[in-house]
């Protein structure tokens, strides 16, 4: 249940650097960051292992404070006004992250709980978001008795169910096989579409930021924004030519000068 | 299979053949050393026939069974209520775990009978002579287990459960305690026998009814079958207690493959 209407991200000059427990060593995970997303625009975000993208997540969430900089939302910042987005910021994981003494329908009406919908309504509304992702006959099942794909469906209904603003999705995708992770790719971005969210992926693999984002953000190291590209400028003829410069980009750690039209 | 099908599976009762065996093996072997005492030296008194303990078991007065249990459940039920609140609190504030750890950690080291000997130069009323022996006992048992199943849970459903935005409530409502079910019954199983032995002690030494009461006037009246009789209520209520508890574990923790 969205509390206020969708607004856009600001990520102004974000900065996150990291003690080392072992080495006591600083580490910069995130450096000068500055990016705007628009309402209901779907981003992806793509970089190298290591390059701060799942730092740049924790942010987002408003798990962890920026060292230096903002991400502002609506005139509100994830971290600080951490309860403000309650209901309207919802992540999609790795891994699924169900609760495994949890039924599916239970598992999906968890942030439904959390916001205080009542019992009945939070039962129709995961149902019903359960059907849509074609697990009717698994309501009842716990996630051990489900497969990969069906436990990130699962997973899928519970970041829905909330109808956010704003839809995370880290690498939500990469360990499921292809077929499974091109059908729920569709899925996610069809109801990301259907809610008007405004979604950002991170993810490793081209191919899935090309068929998903709206926008592709390349991060270098760092969380450095080497390319900022707008997808519909390309035509999907071009798309073999756009992963290869986005690769180039990744492997030089500078923007590739294919990438120039955007 | 069905699903309702594997879960009633689980949970399916055995007939506990070998356990029955080695009982009765038990019984005709001390029934056996009962009759043979005479020829062996052995006073009587000292290796009853069952028949004897039989008539000690018939005398077992109820009260004292039923004392000794409420005893053991109200000191448990203190122990575990405090002990999780403690760890909880501890959990959310390093500053107080940093402070109470250490203290914790001393308070185990502390023998059972030395906390009865406080107790009973501390304290004058019996029952709270009890309940403060079994918590000093018990509580720190339920603290540390329960601390360390918080901390245990991963760390990927923390950052999933945060994620959402819980109140600090919610955050133990919904995702620390029903984590940490698992080790709560494990820290219940080891508390039961626990408590059964020290509220035995404790009785002994200091009260006036239950079965640790009934165990010294049994000693004073040299009577080793009601001794017998009186353990065997102990072994069968602590089987009981442990049923119970084995029942709970079922019933919550029926999500597990």
């Amino acid at each position: 249940m969205s509390v206020s209407g969708p607004a856009p991200i600001e990520v102004q000059d974000l900065r996150k650097v990291y003690r080392q427990a072992t080495t006591g060593q600083s580490v910069v995970a995130i450096d000068k960051l500055s990016l705007t997303i628009a309402p209901r625009e779907v981003v992806a975000i793509v970089g190298q292992t290591g390059c701060g993208k799942s730092t740049f997540f924790d942010l987002m969430i408003g798990l962890e404070a920026p060292t230096e900089g903002s991400i502002v939302i609506g005139g509100k910042t994830p971290y600080g006004d951490f309860d403000h987005f309650r209901g309207q910021i919802a992540t999609v994981f790795q891994q699924d992250r169900l609760l495994p003494w949890r039924s599916s329908l239970d598992n999906v009406r968890l942030p439904l709980e959390l916001i205080g919908v009542a019992e009945a309504a939070q039962r129709e509304r995961a149902t019903a978001w359960l059907e849509r992702l074609g697990l009717k006959n698994f309501t009842k099942a716990y996630p051990h008795e489900l497969s990969g794909g069906m436990r990130q469906r699962v997973a899928i209904a519970r970041a829905f169910v909330v109808q956010p603003n704003i839809l995370l999705a880290d690498e939500a995708f990469g360990h499921l096989d292809e077929v499974t992770a091109a059908e729920l790719r569709e899925t996610f971005l069809a109801l990301a579409r259907e809610c008007g969210s405004t979604a950002i992926l991170i993810t490793h693999q081209l191919e899935e930021a090309i068929a998903v984002g709206d926008r592709i953000a390349v991060f270098g190291k760092s969380a450095t924004l080497l390319a900022d590209i707008r997808v519909s400028q390309w035509e999907k003829s071009e798309h073999a030519v756009l992963r290869e410069a986005i690769q180039a980009t990744l492997q030089g750690n500078q923007p590739d000068p294919r990438l120039r039209r955007t | 299979m069905s699903l309702e099908e594997r879960h009633a599976s689980a949970v399916e009762f055995q007939f506990p053949r070998q356990t029955l065996v080695s009982i009765l093996i038990f019984a005709i072997a001390w029934e056996a050393l009962s009759r043979l005492a005479p020829y062996l030296g052995i006073p009587p008194f000292a290796i009853p026939s069952f028949i004897t303990i039989g008539k000690s078991l018939i005398q077992i007065t109820p009260i004292d069974v039923a004392v000794t249990l409420a005893r053991v459940i109200a000191a448990l039920i203190v122990s575990f209520v405090l002990g999780l609140a403690l760890a909880m609190a501890m959990y959310s504030s390093h500053a107080l775990e940093n402070y109470l750890h250490p203290m914790v950690r001393l308070l185990m080291a502390v023998p059972v009978v030395s906390w009865i000997l406080f107790a009973v130069l501390w304290f004058r009323g019996v029952e709270f002579r009890i309940v403060f022996v079994l918590f000093a006992v018990c509580g720190p048992v339920f603290l540390v287990d329960s601390l360390d199943a918080m901390r245990a849970v991963p760390r990927e459903l923390r950052g999933m459960m945060r994620s959402f935005r819980p109140t600090t409530l919610q955050y133990f409502a919904k995702l620390m305690l029903p984590a940490i079910v698992p080790s709560i019954i494990t820290s219940w199983k080891i508390n039961l026998s626990l408590a059964i032995r020290v509220v035995t002690i404790a009785e002994l030494v200091g009260a006036v009814t239950g079965i640790g009461h009934q165990l010294a006037v049994a000693q004073e009246l040299f009577s080793v079958a009601d001794v017998f009789a009186w353990t065997l209520v102990l072994v069968v209520l602590l089987f009981l207690l442990e049923a119970v508890v084995i029942r709970i574990e079922h019933r919550l923790l029926r999500w597990r493959a």
